[in-house]
């Protein structure tokens, strides 16, 4: 059965913003037990609404498990929502 | 005897469409098997699988734990609608930055009429072209299947023949020949009913298929005008392409427990009855008749329905007339349905002069309507469903784009 875990975590991002098809790319966040996560691939990044409030959903891995973060466009805040590894 | 006019008919068709977004967002799943479902039991049923899965048997439509028993390392993943409309849409830019003449056959596949389309490129280059930018534009694990014809029909056939990933092109030169490579049922539309009904005058392969007669397929096999229909649509000519009006708007809900009590089931009865009447409103339909049916947990189907002679599109209306049909159902459900038919537009509505009610509650509806476009779906809802959100999701609705 599904193994992901839900969770509401706000954690600390590192991002670029640029240009092109994925203007912003998240590089790495903070975890709020001190841990650093290295994003290797973004795989999907789809935006959806809360209310008035847009938010941009990123799928993202490092490698060894799939991570769901989403950033609060109106907040600008970033939360970690779902935590997956397949092993 | 085919139609001999230019290819330019174009289907294109995202490769096992959920399965694949979801290992694309999540790189973990990719090369592994994977099952999309909709609701997080063992009971519930496979929508998509990867080709993974497909490879080792894992069939759409099988209970998820008869496919975890045929394959252990199975991972199920459940459904996430707004990440697979994102798609679509993403889809549907795509195929739109081609031709204005774009139709969407469901969330995942559509059509592109290049007709009046002046053609810089061929059109086997422009269907590269498309899965090139599908990998840019949504992600690398993105495939789709291209099929190019001089009509709906035969693009259709030419996207089905090699899955994963391929392009193919059938028209009047090779069609003859892509039949022989196939079976009746692998031709779309042919089902094992109407196999069985082209069996019983001894059509078993599509050659024969395409070489019965006009006459022969309207008089004795179809009996009707849909014998016409397959004769040119088999032979490359356009029969399909038509858009059909909403006709009916109906959902259904399997018990998430068996020992619900009929308080609890007309609660999530309602909340059906508030589904259906959004979606019906959102295609701008008034409804006069509301269908119920319950099949128990024998697997006994009961329905009943009622027409009124005027028409009505509020929840309350529309819940009214279900609560009443449901007195009168048997117990043991399993599975309940509600469905509004005969649909007409809005705009038709008449509205009685000195019924200020009926105006205030239009009033109201509309009102509802746009706070829950805005905010999400069901912020406004009746009390007596408050709980039953958590149960009855909204899902992905396929074989149409109306509701996405």
């Amino acid at each position: 059965m599904n193994d992901e875990l839900f969770l509401n975590e706000q954690v600390k991002m590192v991002a670029v913003f640029g240009d092109g098809l994925n203007p912003c790319r998240p590089l790495k966040f903070r975890r709020t037990n001190g841990r650093e996560v290295d994003i290797s691939e973004i795989g999907l990044r789809h935006p959806t609404m809360q209310g008035k409030r847009m938010l941009h959903v990123f799928d993202v891995t490092d490698g060894s498990a799939d991570y769901r973060l989403e950033f609060d466009a109106e907040r600008l805040t970033w939360h970690l929502t779902r935590e997956a590894d397949h092993v | 005897m085919y139609n001999l006019e230019p290819s330019l008919i174009m289907h294109v068709d995202l490769n096992s469409a959920f399965a694949s977004i979801e290992q694309q967002s999540r790189p973990m799943l990719r090369g592994k098997p994977i099952a999309v479902i909709n609701r997080r039991t063992e009971n519930t049923v496979i929508i998509t699988a990867s080709y993974e899965a497909k490879s080792e048997g894992v069939k759409l439509g099988m209970k998820f734990k008869e496919a975890a028993k045929l394959l252990p390392d199975l991972i199920a993943v459940e459904s996430d609608p707004p990440k697979y409309r994102y798609v679509y849409r993403k889809l549907l830019a795509i195929l739109n930055s081609y031709s204005p003449n774009v139709v969407m056959k469901s969330i995942d596949e559509g059509i592109i009429d290049f007709h009046g389309v002046p053609l810089q490129k061929t059109m086997v280059e422009i269907g590269y072209e498309i899965k090139k930018r599908l990998r840019e534009e949504v992600g690398c694990a993105m495939r789709c299947n291209v099929g190019i014809g001089p009509s709906r029909f035969l693009a259709k056939t030419a996207a089905g023949l090699h899955k994963p990933d391929g392009l193919d092109v059938v028209d009047a030169t090779n069609l003859r020949s892509v039949y022989e490579t196939m079976k009746l049922t692998d031709i779309t539309g042919i089902a094992s009913h109407m196999q069985r009904r082209l069996n019983a005058v001894s059509i078993f392969t599509p050659i024969q298929f395409l070489d019965t007669d006009a006459v022969t397929l309207q008089k004795v096999v179809f009996k009707s005008v849909n014998g016409i229909h397959w004769y040119r649509r088999l032979r490359g000519y356009e029969v399909d392409d038509r858009t059909s009006d909403v006709k009916t708007v109906g959902r259904q809900y399997v018990l998430e427990k068996r020992n619900l009590t009929h308080a609890q089931i007309a609660a999530r009865l309602h909340h059906l009855c508030e589904s259906v009447g959004y979606r019906m409103r959102s295609q701008n339909k008034v409804t006069r008749g509301v269908h119920i049916y319950i099949r128990t947990v024998d697997r006994k189907y009961w329905h009943t329905c009622r027409m009124s002679q005027i028409p009505f599109y509020s929840d309350k209306t529309i819940n009214t007339i279900a609560q009443q049909l449901f007195l009168k159902a048997p117990g043991n459900v399993q599975e309940i349905g509600v469905r509004c038919y005969e649909l007409t537009n809005n705009d038709n509505m008449q509205v009685s002069l000195f019924n200020d009610e009926i105006v205030r509650e239009q009033q109201l509806v509309g009102a509802i309507d746009d706070i829950n476009k805005r905010f999400g779906d069901r912020t406004v809802h009746s009390a007596n469903t408050l709980g039953t959100g958590g149960f009855i999701k909204t899902k992905i609705p396929f074989g149409s784009v109306r509701y996405l």
